[in-house]
């Protein structure tokens, strides 16, 4: 296995890390926050990338197009998402986990179903504008040009996201309710409020991911089948509402998959969940902290 | 009261005995399925429901049971019956394993740790081609001819599943059933009682787990096929869903509910093919409306004294 | 005229009744209508198939309705197996069942096929497969219920091995789906490649999970191990995507894929699918151009929006294989059906097809091609076109015989 090889595959792991990054961190977001298990995440995902079909089929190929198509997508999601929290989901924060399991599984029935009956069973395509064709070679390896948007968007997440938890009061009071709901409210701040944007964001960030994912593969029903475990089990890794801990846990599955092509490639997939079965045995709450 | 139970009880054994000779064939087969699910059901209740663990991959030990059966007949000759033995064996040895490392977290944890080591499983089976079929499973298991014909499988599961059940009614009674439920309700003050808290939910995963074995040989002997599909986390989270539904604090909620899965998969999806959609609805519904479960909010109101006291949490207490 | 004449006239007169009335058969009529059950996928990317698939046979059914069989119209109903053997396994049995089908028809998993067909064989139902493709079907696992109405991987193996023997290739890597037709194509393919080119080295392989949908990781890694030729065996879930990831990263190294240059997978690619991949497939609509061809590519553009792919033929011959085997049989009796079914020869609109008797696999055509754009169509097409004829890629009589035997 030679050097160049070895860079060419950390690359192409990287980006779809990326991909894994950006829906983990909305996951996280929610998980950290309203402490509910969103199985519904993933449908999201999925619907985001057939939203960003639709309208960039609609605009028939203009090349402001995909662009359009990648703002328009997430805000579907969230929009899908925030009418969910605000009218079933908000009278369900005092019941248990499995109660929550349960009803974010029946939206995703529910979801999936709608998607299939919208856009019909067939498979989609997107195809990238022109200025995003074609490959570049990365250290010998080509890379698909579009993969290059990945790796700027997830670290611009990233940073957006740190800026929100860090810089903007809303943000703040979310990072507060995360560790003690109870006294934030005692403090006079509307946690429904918090708990809605929360929701709202990771809903967004779901949706992104899906668009952003829509023209590297086929956009079909069942795509989110993987992305959801693998999101679920990257949060546990990196720690339940650690926004750098979804980092971490993106870039462990990506690249442990690419690499591991170079030297196991019939257990390639196997990797990721090898790492997470390690992880979780040596520290349980995950690698960084977690928000409980 | 106690004597009604049995009455229903010999109606319900007297109509399982009669189905093959009343029901249409379809209908045998859908009956015997039901049987299977409901079993695998009530196998994970007893960690769910009964010892509040969150049992997120319990259909590795279906699956596992399932494969070892399967392969054991078609690449190594085994005999049926030494491949039905050895099914929940092996499954219950995996509960072993697993178990021993996911009862050292709670909650969340113990899931993903379980989703984890089981996802593992599924990929071994899903990419070891030669053994396991890979992708396609394997089908067309040849089994002793008194189960190749309908009938014969069926009375072989409706037996199987009867003792089954009848097995983890007396463990869910018994007193080690009951210190179970004490550990669930309450684990610290049953630490401090003296109750090996671990030891008891890790034998309470492994007799789970063999009867999700046992589960498994059942199905190979109503389909004489196995799919990796047995062993994807989508299942696992689907027979969770067949104990919510069916009422978890109940012996035979999970029954219920696998009936209801299994009824609306096969008689709705042949009207619509949106059959998940009205599943989806109903699950929404029943959060609102029957949040113990079709089983618990029918027991509730059939009795007037209070079964079991439900779990603390689900009266409002605090989660996390 | 004397008695005894008029005795011999009496004689003669029902000797000759007899014998006509013998000869002219008397009239048949089917009580109820013929029912097909047909499972297959209709959702994700193989749906395309399918759907296909379904077009033809009901093309077929329309024109052969119009007379029925015997009286008797052909019905039929259809299921989703969403790609999975364990879905697919039990809609049939509940088609046969409880919907009481006459013929099973189906399915593009091969898997899925391998599992209908035991059922099938248990429950002494006909199963006609018109997509899956895997040897096994009618090869090593084929029994006396199961036909095949499309070509299988033994055909397409040798096929594509002998043709990229031909232009020269050695040094190979083989990458494939993991699952039932992804093993049995490859492996097709590297038997007759060794055998052709007994030098032919295999550099690597590598198998990736069925659907997968980021191909790129594996076809870089492939791409840096530098073979001279690469095969891809890839089935109706993963053929779109790693055609198009082949486009999209400048795949530059000789490939051949089976029904590469088939419309139903290049025409929903359009301008994302690569050029100068080697591919096979048994039908073309545009080729040979012949007038029956012509015809049924009409009828079928007006009644469906779009030219007929491999699995629209595979359908519309199995309307006809159905109809003609029942009019034959003259009865609604299954055995009688099969039998009528074996050595059946019917019209196509590429020629005459023979449903060969000794392992029920229909004799079908193989062509070669490379794809390439063709300014009459907003997607690519198959160019540099040579046709084997069936008889010289199917394995014969005496080897299905051999693999039969092993497989007891």
């Amino acid at each position: 296995m030679d050097a160049g090889a070895l860079l060419g595959q950390l690359v192409v792991g990287l980006s779809r890390a990326m991909i894994l990054f950006i829906v983990s961190a909305g996951l996280t977001l929610v998980l950290g926050v309203l402490r509910v298990p969103n199985v519904f995440h993933g449908s999201l995902y999925m619907v985001g990338a057939f939203v960003a079909w639709s309208v960039a089929e609609a605009l028939g190929g203009h090349p402001a197009g995909l662009w359009l198509a990648l703002a328009a997508a997430p805000l579907v999601t969230a929009g899908v998402g925030l009418a969910v929290e605000r009218l079933l989901l908000c009278r369900l924060y005092h019941r248990e986990h499995l109660m929550l399991i349960l009803f974010t599984f029946g939206v995703m029935l529910v979801l999936n179903d709608l998607v299939k009956l919208l856009w019909g069973p067939t498979y989609r395509s997107l195809v990238p504008p022109p200025s995003l064709q074609g490959a570049v070679t990365v250290f010998g390896v080509a890379l698909p040009r579009f993969n290059l948007v990945l790796l700027v968007a997830g670290p611009l997440v990233a940073v957006g996201l740190w800026l929100f938890a860090h810089r903007t009061r809303a943000g703040k009071v979310s990072r507060a309710a995360a560790t003690d709901r109870d006294m934030v409210a005692a403090l006079g701040v509307d946690v429904s409020r918090v708990f809605a944007l929360a929701f709202a964001v990771g809903c967004f960030l779901a949706g992104l991911g899906g668009a952003l994912v829509a023209p590297t593969t086929s956009i079909t029903l069942g795509m989110d089948h993987s992305l959801l475990i693998d999101s679920f089990l990257i949060v546990i890794v990196g720690g339940l509402g650690n926004l750098w801990g979804a980092l971490v846990g993106s870039l462990l599955f990506g690249v442990t998959q690419s690499v591991g092509l170079l030297v196991w490639p019939q257990f390639a997939i196997a990797f990721p969940y090898a790492v997470t079965a390690a992880v979780l045995l040596v520290r349980p709450t995950g690698l960084l902290r977690s928000a409980w | 009261m106690v004597n009604g139970r049995i009455v229903a009880g010999l109606l319900l054994a007297a109509g399982l005995a009669a189905a093959p000779a009343v029901l249409p064939p379809f209908f045998v087969y859908l009956l015997a399925l039901v049987l299977v699910t409901g079993l695998l059901a009530t196998s994970l209740n007893l960690v769910l429901g009964y010892g509040g663990l969150y049992q997120f991959h319990h259909g590795v030990f279906y699956g596992i049971g399932a494969y070892i059966a399967a392969v054991g007949i078609t690449r190594l000759s085994w005999p049926a019956w030494l491949a039905f033995v050895a099914g929940p064996l092996a499954a219950a040895a995996a509960g072993l394993v697993i178990g021993f490392f996911c009862v050292r977290l709670s909650r969340l944890y113990f899931g993903m740790l379980q989703l984890s080591l089981g996802s593992l499983v599924w990929i071994v089976a899903l990419r070891w081609y030669p053994v396991t079929g890979g992708d396609n499973g394997i089908h067309g298991i040849p089994l002793p001819a008194a189960l190749q014909t309908l009938p014969g499988a069926y009375a072989l599961v409706a037996c199987t599943v009867a003792a089954s059940l009848g097995v983890l009614w007396a463990v869910v009674r018994s007193p080690f059933g009951l210190t179970l439920q004490a550990i669930r309700d309450n684990p610290q003050r049953a630490q401090v009682m003296g109750v090996d808290v671990r030891a008891h939910q890790l034998a309470a995963m492994v007799l789970a787990a063999f009867f999700a074995g046992v589960a498994g040989v059942l199905y190979v002997a109503l389909e004489r096929s196995v799919f990796p599909n047995m062993l994807f986390w989508v299942l696992s989270l689907e027979i969770l869903v067949m104990c919510l539904l069916g009422g978890w604090f109940t012996f035979s909620g999970p029954v219920v509910g696998a009936a209801v899965l299994v009824g609306l998969r096969t008689l709705v999806g042949r009207y619509t093919e949106y059959w998940t959609l009205v599943l989806g609805v109903l699950l929404i519904l029943l959060i609102f409306f029957l949040p113990e479960g079709i089983m618990g909010h029918l027991q509730r109101r059939w009795t007037w004294t209070r079964a079991p006291s439900p779990h603390p949490a689900a009266a409002g207490g605090t989660r996390g | 005229m004397t008695d005894r004449m008029w005795r011999v006239l009496v004689a003669a007169v029902v000797a000759v009744s007899a014998v006509a009335g013998a000869g002219a058969a008397p009239a048949v009529r089917f009580d109820r209508n013929i029912k097909v059950g047909v499972v297959d996928t209709y959702s994700g990317p193989p749906a395309v198939f399918g759907n296909d698939a379904l077009n033809g046979f009901k093309l077929a059914l329309q024109e052969i309705n119009r007379d029925g069989v015997h009286g008797a119209r052909i019905e039929f109903v259809t299921r989703d197996e969403k790609f999975s053997p364990e879905i697919g396994l039990s809609m049939a049995r509940e088609l046969v069942l409880q919907e009481r089908v006459d013929v099973l028809v189906g399915t593009i998993n091969s898997a899925t096929a391998l599992a209908i067909s035991a059922f099938a064989r248990e429950q002494r139902v006909p199963f006609i497969v018109w997509i899956s493709k895997s040897e096994d079907i009618t090869g090593a696992k084929g029994h006396r219920y199961v036909f095949s109405t499309g070509e299988n991987t033994a055909m397409a193996g040798k096929a594509l091995a002998e043709a990229m023997a031909r232009r020269g290739f050695t040094r190979f890597w083989l990458g494939a789906e993991d699952y039932e037709y992804g093993h049995r194509i490859t492996n097709s393919f590297w038997k007759f490649m060794k055998r052709a080119k007994p030098e032919a080295t295999l550099l690597g392989q590598t198998w990736w999970r069925t659907g997968e949908p980021d191909l790129v990781p594996y076809l870089t890694q492939i791409q840096q191990a530098r073979p001279q030729a690469v095969f891809f065996g890839t089935g109706g879930a993963g053929m779109a995507n790693v055609l198009r990831t082949m486009k999209v990263i400048g795949f530059n190294v000789p490939t051949a894929i089976h029904t590469a240059i088939d419309v139903t997978v290049l025409r929903p690619l359009g301008a994302a699918a690569p050029e100068g991949v080697f591919g096979t497939t048994d039908y073309l609509f545009y080729y040979p151009d012949t007038p029956a061809n012509r015809k049924f590519v009409q009828d079928f553009q007006a009644a469906y929006g779009g030219p007929p792919g491999f699995p629209a033929f595979h359908g519309y011959i199995t309307g006809y294989f159905i109809a003609e085997a029942f009019r034959k049989a003259r009865s609604l009796d299954r055995d009688r059906f099969v039998e009528a079914l074996e050595g059946l020869r019917i019209p196509t609109p590429v020629g005459e097809v023979e449903m060969r008797g000794c392992d029920h696999q229909a004799v079908l055509p193989m062509i070669f091609g490379v794809t390439r754009r063709d300014p009459r169509f907003p997607f690519l097409v198959g160019g540099d076109l040579v046709t084997i004829p069936g008889r010289d890629v199917m394995p014969t009589c005496e080897d299905i015989r051999r693999a039969r035997e092993r497989a007891q």
